[in-house]
């Protein structure tokens, strides 16, 4: 079939594309073309292949070999379908932004191996989501780790890169090795790899088993999903990655595991009790909400986003564990329209947070600093990177009609029909769930208000930001690409919904297309509940401001341009003068100080006069509470446990082999009886 | 039908093997060593001759051959030589003192009777007597390896547990298909080869080949 010949262009393609792009390393200018090409082609046919599968179902094709472990077979049906397609599309935006991205890296570090890693990264996070072999998963699941570990150690000459990509590392490990106790204890049930047996398996599955393996892969993919407490690598690692880098773990690499769970879940444990569905939706609540909090308080701008994908994920799993509670009660449409809220927030978070990382990249190679504090003034300097970083705020912070509105819209109209619930209980916690999204969605538009004006507004705090030049074209295209999309998924989400139905109708049992699109309105199902034109409001808003402005303009009159100085009360505005991104979110930093627990001091030097200060310091940090309270403490206890058993090491070949004696007599006894 | 005399060989050569564990657990001397473990091969090659002349097995002839000419002459001697170049003294200076190490030895071949009953009572080969025996043998060979100090007597500890793995393969199905054969016995000889060469090298670096000062390598 034309499919499985373009599903074996798009594993193979990348391949040769990483191997070439590591070859010709020595000519950087050369590898960076090949290694971009290869993988905005491989991506251009992953949507192909996406679009395919959309339209004429679901492929099965099998690696040609055999394996102790059962055939290596990739199945590819529509919700895979989606994600290849989301990762397509980002890789793509992507690949076009480091044609220009990857060029500052000549001469530094080696940019091949960088494209060679990129087309290896991709080309797993595709057979991810692909492959239908428990092993064969684990192996391309390991392969994304590890390249994107690389990835993140690449500029591995600054400082604090190479540690913090070691603890990616490790939280990743500590991941699969849960995903992996999870597949087995499945696999011992159903007696194959494949992971197709699995749902039969599962129903002959106890009840404490069925959920421990739940747990299982909840811990796993949410160690790469970056849930609280298992967070505190994303905001490590993604800082440290170069920016396109971070673009595609942000953006797409934790959607693999959002993809995962919802597999998991739906796919493959199938019947649900109500509690799973409760405890994603308090770990989404949770994830939210601290997610958030911290991004506020953040003035790095990638370790910002970073902690916006925290709180991004939450909300995905928010709407994740709404759907499974419905699931759980046999409220089959509102699963759907649930995960249809989930669906659509993955899409839209991976559009916008792509979109504000390739910013955040532009910015860092123009000003050469990630901290807010010392840029400002760069609408000016780069008009089209701050128009499209303004795209993806809004849609960030859910600001209609952007695609992240209509995501997070779909998600609170899923909770209030919560009504439908009969438990009493359930209802209460759904709520309290409803009040935790509000706040959320409120605080994340402080925050990115605070990232978008601090950065790019008022004028330059720094020199760097001072002399900031708009990038390359290629960069700025990446970026245009994303931005399109972010106004188009939402102003054209009538037609997208159908389409992220035929995904969750196999899932949920229960297709709402027909209720849930009506023209370009948008009807969360039952009756005359609500509903929403993305498009309308457009135009409305569009209408509105036109308005507004002409209004203004006729009956305001002819405003006089006078230009002097702004008055400045005797001294001299300077960028000292303006409002600090500290300043900015500290009331909501003394408001939340219970989490934040943030260290103040103030510090006056003596002088005559208690009216004259000569030198005024006032210092506040927050303090790194999960590092602190949980890492270290598991930190400490491992390395004492390690002190303890290392006692067995004692280097004498002796009793080394009298170990394995001994084991071998003990055995052999055990056998016997 | 079994011919008695070959059966009564067989088990009588199986006996020697024995022996010879017992034996080496009990010599104290480098040079007796080297010379029992040349005799329980030349035993072990015996007894394969009988089994392929009772079976009609071709190849298990060149297996007995090999296995009388490296293990009972050529290792050994190349074993003594190094033993000699590098002038190590001839005490093999045990572990666990020589009455404790038989008392064990003791223990260990009633182990390996228990744990082979229910097969050798299943079992229909001419040889399947000979199967605790191996059993035995390996287990000492590994005691050995465990309870001497010297790397030299570490070597002899491996070639007797290669021995039992061979006596067992021959004893329950007639010996391994000839290349599996053939691979062992170039593994066993590259290997002396190799650790004789080690032996040179910690004795050059530490002055002895005492491989408990190893232990200053960990960590």
């Amino acid at each position: 079939m034309f499919v499985d010949q373009l599903f074996l262009a798009l594993i193979v393609l990348p391949f040769a594309g990483a191997i070439l792009a590591a070859t010709l390393n020595g000519h950087a200018k050369t590898s960076v073309r090949i290694a971009f090409t290869v993988s905005s082609l491989s991506s251009l046919l992953g949507l192909a292949v996406a679009f395919l599968i959309f339209l004429d179902g679901e492929m099965r094709w099998e690696l040609p070999f055999s394996s102790p472990f059962g055939p290596l077979s990739f199945y590819l049906d529509t919700l895979a379908a989606f994600f290849l397609g989301t990762i397509s599309v980002v890789t793509f935006a992507v690949s076009v932004y480091s044609f220009g991205y990857a060029n500052h890296y000549e001469g530094k570090y080696p940019v091949g191996l960088l494209g060679a890693m990129f087309n290896i990264f991709f080309s797993s996070m595709v057979m991810v989501v692909s492959s239908s072999n428990a092993i064969l998963f684990l192996i391309m699941w390991e392969t994304m780790s590890l390249s994107s570990f690389f990835l993140v150690i690449f500029e591995h000459r600054q400082e604090g890169t190479v540690g913090s990509g070691l603890f990616y590392l490790i939280m990743t490990h500590i991941g699969t090795a849960a995903i992996g106790m999870g597949l087995l204890l499945m696999y011992v049930n159903s007696g194959s790899f494949d992971l197709s047996s699995f749902p039969g398996a599962a129903q002959g599955m106890s009840d404490v088993l069925r959920s421990a393996v739940f747990l299982l892969w909840l811990v796993g993919f949410g160690a790469k999903a970056g849930i609280v407490p298992l967070h505190v690598w994303l905001p490590m690692a993604h800082p440290a990655a170069p920016s396109n880098v971070s673009a595609l773990m942000s953006a797409v690499m934790v959607k693999t595991a959002i993809y995962m769970l919802i597999r998991c879940c739906f796919g493959l444990l199938g019947v649900q009790d109500t509690w799973w569905g409760i405890t994603v939706l308090a770990i989404g609540c949770v994830s939210a909400l601290l997610g958030v909090m911290y991004a506020l308080i953040e003035s790095d701008i990638k370790r910002m986003l970073a902690f916006s994908t925290v709180e991004n994920v939450g909300i995905m799993l928010i709407a994740l564990g709404v759907a499974m509670v419905f699931g759980s009660y046999g409220l089959k449409e509102l699963a759907g329209l649930a995960l249809i809220a989930c669906l659509m927030h993955v899409l839209s978070h991976a559009l916008f947070k792509s979109l504000l990382f390739m910013g955040a990249g532009s910015v860092l190679l123009a000003t050469h600093t990630k901290d807010m504090e010392r840029l400002g003034g760069l609408a000016k300097r780069m008009p089209y990177t701050g128009a499209m970083f303004l795209i993806g705020a809004l849609s960030a912070s859910a600001i209609p009609p952007l695609s992240g509105f209509i995501s997070e819209w779909l998600i609170f109209q899923a909770m209030l029909q919560s009504f439908s619930i009969p438990d009493a209980m359930v209802k209460i916690l759904i709520t309290v769930a409803l009040g935790t999204l509000a706040i959320t969605g409120a605080l994340a538009a402080a925050a990115f208000l605070k990232v978008f004006g601090i950065t790019f507004l008022a004028r330059p705090r720094s020199r760097d930001a001072d002399e900031a030049r708009e990038v390359p074209k290629s960069m700025l295209l990446g970026m245009g690409l994303m931005a399109a999309l972010c106004v188009l998924a939402g102003v054209l989400s009538f037609a997208i919904l159908p389409g992220l139905d035929q995904v969750s109708a196999p899932l949920a049992g229960a297709s709402i297309a027909d209720s849930l699109v009506n023209g370009i309105e948008i009807v969360p199902t039952v009756g005359e509940f609500s509903q929403a034109s993305p498009p309308l409001i457009a135009v409305i808003i569009l209408a509105v401001m036109g308005l507004v402005l002409t209004l203004s303009q006729a009956y305001g009159g002819r405003r006089k341009v006078v230009r002097a100085d702004t008055w400045d009360c005797g001294t001299p505005l300077t960028a000292r003068t303006e409002y600090s991104g500290r300043g900015f979110s500290n009331p909501i930093n003394r408001m939340f100080s219970w989490v934040y627990r943030p260290i103040r001091t103030f510090r006056a030097t003596r002088s005559p006069s208690p009216y004259i200060r000569t030198e005024m310091r006032y210092t506040s940090t927050t303090q790194p509470v999960f590092e602190k309270y949980l890492y270290g403490p598991t930190e400490a206890g491992v390395r004492w446990a390690a002190k303890k058993i290392s006692v067995i090491q004692t280097g004498s070949i002796q009793t080394y082999l009298g170990y394995i004696f001994v084991v071998l007599v003990l055995l052999l006894v055990a056998l016997r009886l | 039908m079994v011919n008695d005399l070959s059966l009564d060989t067989i088990n009588a050569l199986a006996a020697l093997i024995l022996l010879a564990d017992f034996m080496l657990v009990a010599s104290s001397r480098m040079r007796s060593l080297t010379r029992i473990f040349a005799l329980q091969s030349l035993a072990m090659g015996g007894l394969a001759a009988v089994v392929a002349f009772e079976t009609g097995v071709g190849h298990i002839y060149v297996v007995a051959v090999l296995s009388i000419a490296l293990k009972a002459v050529v290792i050994p001697r190349f074993i003594d030589y190094t033993a000699d170049k590098i002038q190590v003294n001839r005490e093999v200076e045990p572990l666990v003192k020589i009455p404790g190490s038989l008392l064990i030895c003791a223990a260990i071949t009633m182990l390996a009777y228990f744990v082979t009953e229910p097969i050798m009572e299943l079992g229909t080969a001419i040889t399947s007597n000979c199967l605790a025996i191996s059993f035995a043998t390996v287990l000492i060979g590994m005691f050995m390896m465990v309870s001497r100090r010297k790397a030299i007597t570490e070597v002899v500890g491996l070639l007797v547990v290669e021995n039992g793995v061979f006596l067992a393969a021959v004893s329950t199905t007639y010996s391994m298909p000839m290349v599996v054969e053939l691979g062992v016995f170039f593994d066993i000889f590259v290997g002396v080869i190799i650790m004789g060469v080690f032996a040179f090298r910690i004795n050059r670096t530490f002055e002895t080949v005492d491989s408990t000062v190893l232990r200053r390598l960990k960590d």
